[in-house]
């Protein structure tokens, strides 16, 4: 089963739909993207470079088999995600105004990187249910901010 | 102090942005919507009006994240100067079985105008008023009444009509 995201203004997704694979086939019996785009066109009218094959078991540019080589395009396409010609990645909602695109991850980044990790102590008193500790992301102060939920 | 929205009246409206060289065939649908009158037969399902219906179900979804179901569709032709009697597409007495939403879209409209009639509250009787044009849609609560008006003096106007529930 294959899986084509319909892309609508702006590369915008606006629906993934899947594909029989046989419907895929080119004349040499391998399955060929601009084949299933053709079918895709006939059949869902929609033009047929609006349709982009996208991998069910890709996420941040890891496959979930674990062998990461069948990664494709960055992610797999879910409505609203956008579609990076230039990169060849479904891109996500970007989560905030200030975040920038990581490539190699496909994913979005921090301006400052990742969130701080958590103490030793922190985690032991997440595990112990006493208390949830994580960093939230602040926009404005452009800063990770530890916070506890449970509090 | 906190807010918590219980409902709201909200109109959507715009043009319908097909790809390009990919826009609706509006010429076919005059055609069906002529068809169906003359023959008093119900608006034909076809490819061209999927293409429609397919867009503007899929972009009130992706936008608004609701998804639509269709009731009803049919056509309607309104004469040169001509102002419909108010139009409720809900049946007061079978809520159940009344669509959610009515979507107008202007096939072959010129100076189509659309009022929708409103509550806010105490204050009934509100209306807001649009300007219907050819591939605009605009779409409300069907229990709202509304009505349109051909303010020209020479064409008719041809205006689809799509109803919806949503989930």
């Amino acid at each position: 089963m294959a899986h084509f995201a319909k892309l609508g203004a702006n590369g915008k997704v606006i629906a993934v739909l899947t594909l029989d694979n046989k419907d895929m086939l080119n004349a040499d019996g391998v399955e060929d993207e601009s084949v299933g785009q053709q079918y895709l066109e006939t059949h869902n009218n929609w033009p047929a470079p609006m349709w982009i094959q996208t991998s069910y078991n890709t996420y941040i540019n890891k496959h979930k088999s674990g062998d990461d080589s069948k990664a494709f395009r960055g992610n797999y396409a879910g409505i609203g995600s956008i579609w990076d010609e230039d990169n060849n990645i479904f891109w996500p909602k970007k989560p905030y105004a200030s975040w920038v695109k990581n490539t190699t991850t496909a994913s979005w980044d921090s301006p400052i990187g990742d969130a701080p990790a958590l103490t030793a102590e922190q985690e032991s008193q997440n595990t112990a249910d006493t208390h949830k500790w994580s960093y939230e992301w602040n926009e404005d102060n452009q800063s990770w901010d530890l916070t506890d939920t449970k509090a | 102090m906190q807010k918590k929205v219980l409902t709201e009246q909200a109109l959507y409206y715009g043009d319908v942005a097909m790809p390009k060289n990919w826009d609706i065939d509006r010429d076919k649908l005059q055609s069906d919507i002529l068809k169906s009158q003359i023959t008093d037969s119900p608006f034909p399902f076809s490819k061209k009006f999927d293409m429609l219906n397919t867009y503007l179900r899929e972009h009130i979804h992706l936008e608004y994240n609701f998804t639509l179901i269709n009731k009803k569709m049919w056509g309607n032709i309104y004469k040169p100067s001509e102002t419909t009697i108010p139009l409720l597409n809900i049946d007061p007495v079978d809520l159940r079985n009344s669509p959610d939403y009515t979507l107008l879209y202007g096939v072959k409209v010129k100076d189509c105008f659309v009022r929708i009639y409103y509550e806010d509250n105490r204050r009934k009787g509100r209306s807001w008023d649009l300007e219907l044009k050819d591939n605009m849609f605009i779409m409300f609560p069907s229990t709202n009444m509304y009505y349109l008006t051909n303010n020209q003096k020479d064409s008719l106007n041809f205006v689809q009509t799509i109803t919806y529930e949503y989930i």
